[in-house]
C-alpha cells in the first residue's frame, strides 16, 4: 500500500491516514491521533525536527543494532480498531512485533520499508464506516487532503 | 531504583517521576521529577499532551489494548536482547532539554539521543533509573517555571493536583 495522504476528520476531531494500493482500486483509511498524524506528516515531508521525535528515536534505536524493518503489515480490523505487525531482520533472524498501525506507518516511512494490508482488512473495512463517513464529507473538507 | 553498576559518567543525580500535572487550557503537561533520595527537591519538565499522557500511562501501570509507541520500543529491545540501562537528561539549550538513552547488548554500551519525554516514558516501562547531570541541574531552565508561576492566581494555590502517586 502507498500512503496517499493525511487528512483531518472534522466529525471525529481526529486524523485519517489514507492508504491505497498500486492500482488505486482499494483504499484503506486509518484513523490516528494528532501526535501520530504529526509524526507521519513529518516523515512524509522529510522534515528533520531539531530533536528526535518518538519514531526518529525508534529508528535510531533499530539502526544502532543494525536491525532492519523489512515490512509492516496492517493485519486486522476489529471493532473499528486496526492492528499491525512490524517485520524486523536482525542478525539473520526475522522477528515480528505487534504495533499500532500509526506507529508501524510512521516507522516504515522513516525506514523506507513497504506497507502492506491483508486482503481481509480491506474487505472488512469496505463494509464498515468509511462509505458512510465519505458521504458525510462536504466539498470543503477535501481541500485538507495533504498529499 | 539504583543500578548495580553505577554510571561511568560523573555528576549524575538520580530522579524519579513524582507526578504529571495538567495545565488548564493548554496542550502541555508538566512532568515533575523528584530527587530519588529527597522528594522535596523537584525538577519540572514541560512536555506535550501526548507525551505527558504516555508517561502517565506508564506511571499508573495502565495496560492498553494495543501497544503504545514506547511499549513498541520496549518490545523491540526485548526482541533484540537489548537492555535499557538508564536515561540521562544531559543538556539544556534555550529552555529545551536533551536526553540520552543508554542501552547495552552483549556487554557493549551504546547511547541514543532522545527527547526527555521519550526517555522518561521508556525508563518507566523498562524500569531503569533516570538521572539528571549536575551541569543541567545548575543551568536548569527557569523560563517556563517563572512564566507559569506568574500566571498563577491566588485561587489556583491549593487546588488539588491532577494526579498523585
Amino acid at each position: 500500500m502507498h500512503i496517499k495522504g493525511l487528512m483531518f476528520d472534522p466529525y471525529n476531531n481526529t486524523y485519517v491516514v489514507v492508504l491505497h494500493d498500486e492500482k488505486h482500486s482499494d483504499m484503506l483509511p486509518i484513523w490516528v491521533g494528532k501526535s501520530e498524524a504529526g509524526s507521519i506528516s513529518m516523515a512524509m515531508e522529510n522534515v528533520t525536527p531539531p530533536r528526535p521525535m518518538t519514531h526518529d528515536f525508534m529508528h535510531s534505536f533499530l539502526d544502532a543494532y543494525n536491525a532492519k524493518v523489512i515490512s509492516v503489515v496492517i493485519t486486522d480490523l476489529s471493532e473499528h480498531t486496526y492492528f499491525a505487525k512490524i517485520h524486523l531482520m536482525y542478525e539473520d533472524s526475522e522477528y515480528t512485533v505487534d504495533a499500532r498501525p500509526s506507529d508501524a506507518i510512521a516507522l516504515a516511512l522513516r525506514c523506507n520499508a513497504p506497507v502492506f494490508a491483508r486482503d481481509t482488512v480491506i474487505t472488512k473495512q469496505n463494509s464498515e464506516e468509511f462509505d458512510q463517513w465519505l458521504e458525510n464529507l462536504k466539498p470543503e473538507d477535501f481541500g485538507k487532503l495533504d498529499s | 531504583m539504583s543500578t548495580a553498576n553505577p554510571p561511568s559518567e560523573q555528576g549524575l543525580v538520580e530522579y524519579r517521576v513524582a507526578r504529571i500535572l495538567e495545565e488548564a487550557n493548554t496542550d502541555t503537561r508538566i512532568v515533575v521529577l523528584a530527587k530519588q533520595d529527597n522528594a522535596l527537591v523537584t525538577f519540572p519538565i514541560w512536555v506535550g499532551a501526548a507525551e505527558g499522557n504516555a508517561i502517565k500511562l506508564a506511571l499508573d501501570g495502565t495496560i492498553t489494548p494495543r501497544p503504545m509507541s514506547h511499549d513498541l520500543i520496549k518490545s523491540f529491545a526485548e526482541h533484540l536482547s537489548v537492555t535499557i540501562q538508564r536515561v540521562v537528561i544531559a543538556d539544556v539549550k534555550s529552555s529545551t532539554y536533551y536526553a540520552t538513552v543508554y542501552v547495552t547488548n552483549k556487554g557493549v554500551e551504546r547511547k541514543i539521543d532522545a527527547r526527555p519525554s521519550d526517555a522518561i516514558s521508556l525508563a518507566l516501562r523498562a524500569q531503569c533509573p533516570i538521572y539528571i547531570t549536575e551541569d543541567v541541574l545548575t543551568r536548569r531552565s527557569t523560563t517556563n517555571l517563572d512564566a507559569w508561576l506568574s500566571k498563577l492566581e491566588p485561587k489556583d494555590i491549593g487546588t488539588p493536583e491532577v494526579q498523585e502517586t
